[in-house]
């Protein structure tokens, strides 16, 4: 366990304090992996810095098209944003699939991106959404794709004993746009899943204009079906060809056999299940989208 | 007779302290100069151990001791056979991962558990034997060389009828194998305690037990001390299901305390829990089942293998029970059972809600569901056709006591399920339309029984003493309640303290139940078996007629005080015979509760999900004494067997327990129980119970998995034989049945 538990008042003092400790302090919000791994011993830390007491890190909102999430804001606050719900829904279903609702209500959708990990309900849907995220060090702040992050499983580039994510942001979906998420698990709560999936849609009269497809844990990192997602845009999105393109990020899916999660051959078939129900939802919800003004 | 108290769901004796946080559990107490120990367990699931260094541990600041072996002044244990070494010393074998080598008592938990990690244990690794059916080969390697050439300890036989003419009578006849495994009993509190020199110089411990007086006993005899040099306080227990049947922490805090003569706490984290403690057994099981075209029961025949894990704990007694339930709640002429318990490396099984009843309820249940199928009969109907009524001849070849309910919880909930009954016939409901296309929805239904109280022989008693307090006007002002009867949570004291109240005739608020404290109370007997209300509300009922007819004198002599002590044997009403050697005919248990469920479910074609969306439990009670209670009973039973059915899985590799976390090991959440649960309470009186009453904390698990896993063959069309059925095997099954694989 950690010797000292400071509370920054500031993001200035928060960086300062991680570089007075050099390395032996880090970063914690809501703290439901790191208090464990700790415990555990599998943190290093000596010193805590909790950002969750700084001013102005708490909020949900939308500026010229795009939705900003702050660093303190809990999956129970992502998954109740009425903003969320109605402009990224699917970001607001994989927040809420998180742990149970005690771990919702305390754990941080940045620290779900910070832990870096392939099955993130989460940071699948920000995989999605194809997000970024601002990254604050001594330096100064800037801002990288989400999967700029990731350099394998639990390994993120943000080093949290010298920087730390501040934000995250992405577009709202429109008009013609929806997403949806997918998740298969042991239980119905308080669970890693076998396997999750996130697919956005955006449609433009009977054709798809625009797909994105995230899936974890079938790689070290969240996986993006790229190729599978192009082969749906040009397109008529029937059963048919939504079940196609599942098919294909199926195949480039890589799920590995898991002793407690199942065996490769089911992962990588319901990875197909999954995708396919989630763009089907998408297109749905989608088509619903496309005749209302996107905004009521 | 109308009732005051029995019979009402007056609130739980100890909930306001509860809920106010008052109430004291075992971690919640510390002492003055209180130590801290931790215990270093084995590293291997068979091995010798060679050397054990614990000179770099000692050397630790605020090291206060490290007990070994040599320490423990009578070195082994065991709640049914002495077969447990309390520490493992140099040259001597492990035999799971359970086993301890030392206990580390420092000034702090930090040191001590600084400390622990220092012992250094040198093994000499043996070969890990984990399945039963090659440990019970000749050849294999033993477990426990000093008990003989085998592994296996114990071999049942029963003989009823002429097997061969049963099956010759049969027109349908249905073989299969059955696998059911281990589960964790997954308690709300990890073992905790404090170990003491009390006042009057007895060794003391404070700690959870189902049967602290037999605890006693065996404490008494590692310490080699007389039993009144031993004392045991049961405090606030956080959940059993039979765990704390055996001893745990209870004996390594007395041997603390022994040693260090100052008082000593140790707290076990649910990584100790889970990994060191006894579990479910696992049963191997090989049904023959045979009826005829009108539906009848011919002859069945049994193979049963458990899986004792490296210590005997109850493994007998279980596998004694097992047997006796293997053909269920019907009546079969002709029977031939073979059960076997064999020692392996793997987890020590023991003690677990059901007592072996649960485990052959989920192979003999799904027989009768893959016989109905066969026949192309209702599975109500069949079932109706071949259940147990009063003086029914079971397996045992004994007459079934008078109170045979399980007709009646059938009926029950059947037609609470929507079947329908015309005249002989049992029409299933219809099951309404999937929540998805991917769905299909599935009815099952599943009986159940078993057996309240100690069997086979065993005198089971309970010693109660009465107290009153009689105000100026010589009305009772309180009662006092003195037995040995843990409360483990599920309300004993509070069922007790209504039956008290109401063979008194006085409010259920003027009744006390005494603290468990070996020093105070009577031995009430173990809080198993289902059998507090039954043996000690009995014990109960007659030392209050017997302090009415007391209070009658002291109001001619104005003494304000009764005290009545009173031992009630359950041989007194139905004597209990154990296995003859040859047959195995015997009248096994003094008094049965009876249960019927049936689960809808939904189940993912694709994924192989199950989600049970409505459930009805009907359990014969006999009398509710505490009709919310009976419900509480049924709901944390069929939680368990949902579990049991669906999402528990304790896996070992080779003796190395691979799950040792709740992220890890699959105990049902809340949002995974049936959205719409139904329970029945059904009353057939007991004509030996208090107030008819029987008993209803393990029957309620027996049935669920079976009806659940019969749903799910009613939905997709497969049976999943070895549990639990996980949406992967679910899959595996449907692409087997489509061809695919």
């Amino acid at each position: 366990m950690w010797d000292e538990y400071l509370f920054p008042a500031s993001l200035d003092e928060a960086l300062e304090m991680l570089e007075a400790h050099g390395g032996e302090a880090r970063i914690i919000a809501g703290g439901t992996d790191l208090v464990l791994q700790s415990q555990r011993g599998q943190c290093s830390a000596k010193v805590m810095v909790d950002i969750t007491r700084i001013p102005g890190l708490d909020y949900i909102e939308e500026r010229d098209g795009l939705i900003y999430i702050g660093a303190q804001v809990t999956h129970g606050q992502v998954a109740a944003s009425p903003l969320i719900r109605s402009r990224a829904g699917v970001l607001a279903q994989g927040c809420g699939s998180v742990g149970g609702p005690q771990i919702r209500n305390v754990g941080t959708l940045v620290g779900n991106v910070v832990n870096a990990l392939p099955a993130a309900d989460g940071a699948i849907a920000l995989f999605a959404l194809d997000a970024e995220v601002e990254v604050a060090e001594r330096a100064g702040r800037h801002w990288t794709p989400i999967a700029t992050l990731y350099a394998g499983v639990g390994l993120c580039t943000v080093d949290p004993c010298a920087a730390m994510i501040t934000q995250l942001r992405f577009r709202a979906l429109g008009k013609g746009e929806a997403g949806a998420f997918e998740r298969l698990a042991k239980r119905r709560a308080l669970v890693l899943p076998i396997l999750n999936a996130a697919a956005i849609v955006g449609l433009k009269g009977n054709k798809v204009e625009r797909a994105r497809i995230a899936i974890g844990p079938v790689a070290q990192t969240p996986f993006v079906a790229a190729e599978a997602a192009e082969a749906l845009v040009g397109r008529t999105p029937d059963e048919d060809r939504i079940s196609r393109v599942a098919q294909l990020a199926a195949q480039a899916a890589q799920p590995r056999d898991s002793l407690l999660r199942g065996s490769a051959e089911y992962r990588k078939v319901m990875a197909g299940v999954l995708v396919r129900r989630a763009l089907w939802r998408a297109v749905e919800a989608a088509s619903l989208q496309e005749g209302e003004d996107a905004n009521s | 007779m109308s009732n005051r108290v029995v019979g009402q769901s007056v609130p739980k004796i100890d909930a306001a302290t509860k809920v106010r946080g008052q109430r004291k559990f075992p971690q919640d107490f510390n002492m003055k100069g209180q130590l801290y120990a931790k215990v270093v367990w084995s590293e291997y699931p068979h091995a010798r151990v060679l050397k054990i260094d614990v000179s770099p541990a000692e050397a630790l600041p605020g090291v206060v001791a490290i007990l070994t072996s040599k320490d423990v002044p009578v070195n082994e244990y065991g709640i049914n056979i002495v077969d447990q070494p309390v520490l493992v010393g140099e040259g001597e074998k492990v035999r799971w991962l359970g086993d301890r080598i030392a206990i580390v008592i420092g000034e702090s938990e930090k040191i001590a558990q600084e400390a622990r990690q220092l012992v250094r244990v040198e093994y000499e690794p043996l070969p890990v034997v984990s399945d039963p059916r090659e440990a019970m080969k000749p050849g294999a390697p033993l477990i426990h060389e000093e008990r003989g050439d085998s592994n296996i300890l114990k071999h049942v036989k029963i003989r009823k009828g002429d097997i061969e003419k049963g099956f010759a009578e049969a027109d349908v006849v249905i073989e299969k194998y059955y696998l059911t495994p281990h589960v964790e009993h997954a308690y709300m509190q990890p073992e905790a305690g404090v170990g003491y020199i009390d006042e009057k110089g007895r060794v003391t411990v404070i700690a959870a037990a189902q049967w602290s007086h037999d605890d006693l006993h065996q404490i008494s005899h590692m310490l080699d001390l007389p039993l009144d040099q031993v004392r045991e306080i049961v405090p606030a227990i956080g959940g059993a299901f039979g765990g704390r049947e055996d001893m745990y922490i209870q004996h390594l805090l007395a041997l603390c305390a022994y040693c260090v003569r100052r008082p000593v706490k140790m707290v076990f984290d649910r990584e100790e829990s889970i990994r060191n403690t006894g579990k479910r057994h696992p049963y191997y099981m090989k049904y023959r089942t045979g009826a005829t075209r009108d539906g009848k029961l011919t002859a069945v025949e049994i193979e049963l293998i458990s899986d004792a894990g490296g210590y005997a704990s109850t493994s007998i007694p279980v596998l004694n029970n097992a047997a006796s339930f293997a053909a269920g709640p019907y009546v079969v002429p002709h029977a031939k059972v073979d059960a076997y318990t064999v020692y392996t490396n793997n987890a020590v099984t023991m003690a677990m809600r059901g007592f072996g009843s649960t485990q052959p309820a989920f192979a003999y249940e799904m027989q009768m569901n893959k016989l109905a199928e066969a026949l192309g009969v209702d599975p109500v109907e069949l079932r109706m056709k071949n259940l147990l009524e009063d003086g029914s001849i079971a397996l045992t070849g004994n007459p079934m006591p008078k109170g045979v309910g399980i007709k009646e919880t059938l009926r029950q909930a059947a037609l609470g399920a929507g079947w329908r009954e015309e005249g002989d016939q049992w029409i299933k409901p219809d099951l309404g339309t999937p929540s998805a296309p991917y769905r299909r929805r599935g009815i099952g239904v599943a009986c159940g029984y078993k057996n309240v109280g100690y069997s086979f022989g065993f005198d089971d008693k309970s010693k109660v003493i009465v107290e009153l307090a009689l105000d100026e006007s010589g009305e009772v002002a309180r009662a006092l309640v003195k037995l040995g009867a843990s409360d483990q949570g599920m309300g004993a004291h509070t069922a007790l303290a209504q039956i008290a109240a109401e063979a008194l005739g006085i409010d259920y608020e003027k009744v006390r139940v005494a603290l468990v404290d070996t020093s105070v109370v009577p031995n009430g007997g173990s809080c198993s078996a289902s059998r507090h209300v039954y043996m000690s509300g009995n014990a109960i009922i007659r030392a209050c007629q017997e302090a009415v007819r007391k209070r009658q004198e002291a109001l001619r002599t104005g003494e304000r005080r009764v005290s009545v002590e009173y031992e009630y044997h359950g041989r007194s009403v139905r004597p209990t015979t154990p296995y003859d050697d040859e047959n195995g005919m015997c009248d096994p248990h003094i008094s049965y509760g009876y249960t019927s469920q049936i689960a809808l479910v939904e189940v993912d074609v694709e994924t192989g999900q199950t989600e049970v969306l409505k459930f009805l439990a009907a359990q014969d009670v006999g009398k509710a004494i505490n009709p919310e209670m009976v419900k509480g009973q049924a709901g944390g039973g069929v939680h368990m067997g949902l579990g049991y059915a669906l999402t528990e899985e304790f896996i070992q590799k080779e003796g190395l327990v691979k799950t040792r976390r709740f992220s890890e090991y699959h105990i049902p959440t809340v949002a995974d129980m049936p959205r719409e649960f139904i329970p029945f309470i059904v009353e057939v009186p007991d004509p030996t119970g208090p107030f008819g009453a029987k008993g209803v904390g393990e029957m309620t698990t027996l049935p669920t998995a079976p009806a659940i896993i019969s749903a799910i063959h009613d939905a997709v069309g497969v049976w999943i034989d070895n549990l639990p059925a996980t949406a992967e095997k679910v899959w595996w099954k449907m692409r087997e049945k489509a061809g695919m694989a």
